[in-house]
């Protein structure tokens, strides 16, 4: 730039630097000339040429030979972080500074505010392997770095949307956003397919939707064409907008039917440059082999992209993986870099096989003890058309139509959990209102105690129930009853089912059931709204079935501050990271790429 | 006396239904048959008549071959109740002895099946490849009964080409030997897609796909208490549970008759 046109220039910028104006200047004919959402504050940008080929390029004059700077392509100095960093650094001065100041103002900005975002992939070796709660959880951690953090899925399949601004995006890329504490924009999650059938899915594009395309249609015409562009310009859009791009893949990277056509696993990294992280959910097992044949059955090319592994719902200590962990790490010459506990939240899962029943009211709520035994009991229920929820949270109780506390391997420490997590306090504010019926160790917890006289349980010797029956169990025998047994409700209608326990209890209730021998069998309240018996397989048969629903009412369901759960809990995953996996390794990733 | 065993990449990938269909399956050809799970890990129980309490699954598998549940057929059952807990159940009476007892125990409940019986359909747990582990529910059983294996892997959550491969690869030579076909569980939607990926792993692994299950909305008691976290639902008519679990086994027996390649899975007993 020559002296003149620079003074020229210049006095543009110092009154951009004295008045600064943040924000987009949606009034200006131009808007938006690099991005939607764009800061304005630097229309004229004090850098100007900066000739760094990251951010612009030079042109042709129009019909001309001449060549100029063009930063037309540059979002950079267009960001709100950036922008107000500008404001912060550079000094007023009535002389245009000299290049080399201005460059050194540049790289100090860029030390916070990188040119170009680096990316972390996180992939799964099978969907609801955990891809996008640690995607969450990476966001977090980021963002509590001071970074500029944003999610990207490059194409998510999910019936579970949200409607956010400028459109619809899955309702896990909105909170992964909520996670990095960024604005939601459908530039995160680009292609959304929502399944209408088993092999139909309308197709969403950028918020917005764009045609129903059948499974064939999708994979064999659109991802190989369209797809591909708007992957990549979403993922433009992000690089040259903020610091870090968590992204997330998609199922499985090696579906081996799909590989040469597949858009949202290493196609997108490939795009992205993106390095890699394979998660494996543990809670199924398989794991060796699930981490061992993903990484086998991509291409060496591929193969590249992967630098860790996370195993992740760990139950119980890890301890036990390490030989398991060293020989996978020999075989593949891929670190594995933590496993993750298995840890109860409220976030949504990504899809929708994992999405809970509704809260509608029409469901048993069975409460869902760490150690619940014989589980089986509650299938018959879906025969009288009533759903069933497992329930970790008290709050849950609210909305269900009737309760269950099932059976348990350890009603001493099941108890105690329940103590611990709030689960009395709330069913004591229920009890009258709902049925609360108790099966075998849940029983037992409905009494008014336990006593452990020679330590069958465990240590603990007594323990306080929930006093809602005035029955008291007692643990003096080694002995375990397990018998089939038949017998005959109050109304005279025939129960089945059989017995698996230990523990003898002594009731002052009226008996629940006559067996056919003629003694008495569990418990009912003089209310009649809490039950308690021994008999698993009990909702066998209709008549307990109708017998037990015919009590229940639908309740008030007390709403629950969600989105401060919802922190909460991206807080909880962000730490569960943090102490179980070395950031600076994670960090080392990121710097290093592909 | 003969045998065939069910394992799987991982557990609720569909052994005990696949075990179910094959039990119900010999049953029907006249074939007397018996279900046997060496060991399951489970909370989920049921009492046999003798009153003895074996893995809620063996006695399902054993109603599809029209028998009485016995303790024989799921001689150990470990009730996990506590961090590293858990009580053992042995001939379906809680037991506190050793590890060789368990053995024992284990081979001549397996013996007193096989000669009771023209087949035994043998349940694996879990993978066989938990390389961090000593398999005792698997391949140890595959080796003890000289059963040949047909491994299930769960499509559902996808990556089942990988759940496969890795467990075939990690398997020792000798092991690899046994198994003789896999099946995929659970598939929905257009077939065409997948059989590029079913060509490509059995060219690489050299063992035949035994069939693919379409996925249904079935009823049968689960083993762990997954099933329920993931919220799988089923649906189904009826007054008793246990003939709506026979009824909806008859429903996906009948299924399995377009998709699995039974004359391949006879060959593997009669060789």
């Amino acid at each position: 730039m020559d002296e003149d046109l620079l003074k020229k220039y210049w006095s543009i910028v110092k009154t951009e630097l004295e008045e600064f104006k943040p924000g987009p200047n949606e009034d200006c004919n131009y808007y938006p000339c690099h991005f939607k959402g764009q800061d304005c504050a630097y229309c004229y940008c004090p850098f100007y040429p900066c000739m760094d080929e990251r951010l612009g390029k030079m042109v042709h004059k129009e019909n001309s030979d001449e060549e100029v700077w063009s930063c037309q392509d540059c979002f950079w100095t267009h960001r709100s972080d950036v922008a107000k960093l500008i404001s912060e650094n550079f000094p007023f001065s009535e002389e245009p500074p000299s290049d080399e100041f201005r460059s050194e103002i540049k790289k100090k900005i860029e030390e916070k505010c990188s040119v170009s975002a680096k990316p972390l992939m996180i992939l799964g070796a099978t969907s609801g392997a955990g891809k996008s709660i640690i995607a969450s959880a990476f966001c977090r951690i980021f963002s509590d770095m001071g970074y500029n953090v944003a999610p990207f899925k490059s194409q998510n399949m999910s019936l579970n949307s949200m409607a956010i601004a400028d459109g619809e995006i899955a309702r896990a890329q909105y909170l992964q956003a909520v996670a990095a504490r960024t604005e939601p924009e459908v530039s995160m999650n680009p292609i959304l397919l929502k399944p209408q059938g088993d092999d139909i899915s309308q197709v969403v594009v950028n918020g917005s939707v764009y045609r129903n395309m059948t499974v064939t249609e999708y994979y064999e015409d659109f991802t190989l064409n369209e797809g591909v562009e708007i992957v990549t310009n979403a993922w433009e859009y992000l690089r040259r907008t903020k610091d870090i791009v968590v992204i997330e893949g998609a199922g499985s990277p090696a579906e081996i039917n799909l590989s040469e056509c597949e858009l949202s696993n290493m196609k997108a990294a490939e795009i992205a440059h993106a390095p890699c992280i394979l998660v494996i959910n543990m809670i199924r097992g398989g794991a060796f082999a699930y981490a061992y044949g993903t990484i086998a059955l991509l291409s060496s090319e591929r193969r590249k992209y992967i630098k860790g592994i996370i195993f992740n719902n760990m139950c119980g200590s890890a301890d036990c993986l390490e030989p398991g962990i060293k020989k996978l790490e020999s075989m593949l010459g891929i670190p594995v870099l933590g496993v993750l506990p298995h840890i109860e939240h409220a976030l949504p899962e990504e899809d929708s096989q994992d999405l809970k029943s509704s809260k509608d009211g029409s469901e048993v709520a069975i409460v869902h003890l760490p150690r619940i035994s014989n589980f089986t009991d509650f299938d018959a229920l879906s025969l009288s058309g009533v759903s069933v929820k497992f329930v970790r949270q008290p709050d849950e109780l609210y909305s269900a139509r009737a309760i269950v506390i099932p059976g348990t391997k350890n009603t001493f420490a099941d108890m105690a959990w329940m103590k611990e997590n709030g689960f009395f306090e709330v069913l004591k504010e229920l009890r009258g209102k709902v049925p609360i019926l108790g099966i075998c160790g849940g029983y037992q917890i409905l009494g008014k105690g336990i006593y452990d006289t020679e330590g069958i349980e465990g240590d603990v010797k007594v323990a306080e129930g929930l006093g809602f029956l005035n029955v008291s169990t007692v643990f003096d025998t080694t002995d375990k009853k397990t018998v089939q047994v038949c017998g005959r409700l109050e109304n005279g209608e025939e129960v089945r089912g059989y017995e698996i326990h230990m523990g003898k209890t002594e009731s002052h209730e009226k008996p629940l059931i006559t067996l056919d021998d003629g003694n008495p069998e569990g418990a009912i309240s003089s209310d009649g709204m809490v039950i308690g018996t021994y008999l698993h397989g009990i909702f066998d048969l209709p008549p307990f079935r109708d017998y037990f629903l015919e009590k229940s009412s639908i309740s008030n369901h007390e709403e629950i501050d969600y989105d401060a759960e919802v922190d909460k809990d991206l807080d909880l995953m962000a730490e569960t990271l943090r102490s179980n996996i070395d950031m600076k390794v994670i960090m080392k990733i990121l710097e290093d790429g592909i | 006396m003969t045998s065939l065993m069910v394992q799987a990449t991982s557990s609720g990938a569909g052994k005990t239904t696949v075990a179910a269909i094959l039990c119900k399956h010999f049953t029907l050809n006249g074939v007397n048959t018996v279900p046997f799970k060496a060991q399951n890990i489970s909370l989920n129980s049921f009492v046999t008549p003798s009153g003895g309490e074996i893995g809620m699954s063996q006695a399902y598998q054993a109603w599809a071959c029209n028998k009485e549940p016995q303790t024989d057929m799921n001689p150990v059952l470990i009730k996990p109740h506590g961090p590293g807990q858990s009580q053992t159940v042995l001939g379906g009476k809680p037991f506190n002895g050793t590890r060789e007892e368990i053995d024992k125990y284990i081979a001549d409940a397996y013996l007193r099946s096989e000669l009771d019986n023209d087949l035994v359909i043998i349940e694996g747990s879990g993978s066989p490849v938990e390389i961090n582990l000593v398999d005792r529910a698997n391949m140890a059983v595959a080796d003890m009964a000289d059963a040949p294996v047909i491994l299930v892997g769960d499509i559902e959550y996808g990556g089942v080409f990988a759940g496969l491969y890795g467990t075939y690869s990690l398997l020792s030579e000798k092991h690899r030997q046994r198994v003789k076909a896999f099946i995929i569980n659970r598939f929905r939607g257009d077939m065409s897609l997948l059989i590029p990926g079913i060509d490509k792993l059995e060219k690489m692994i050299g063992v035949p796909c035994a069939g693919v299950l379409p996925h249904a909305n079935l009823l049968f008691p689960s083993e762990d208490s997954l099933d329920f976290i993931s919220g799988r639902g089923s649906e189904a008519e009826g007054t008793d549970i246990r003939e709506a679990w026979m009824e909806n086994l008859e429903r996906i027996y009948a299924i399995s008759q377009k998709y699995l390649n039974y004359p391949l899975i006879e060959s593997f007993i009669n060789e």
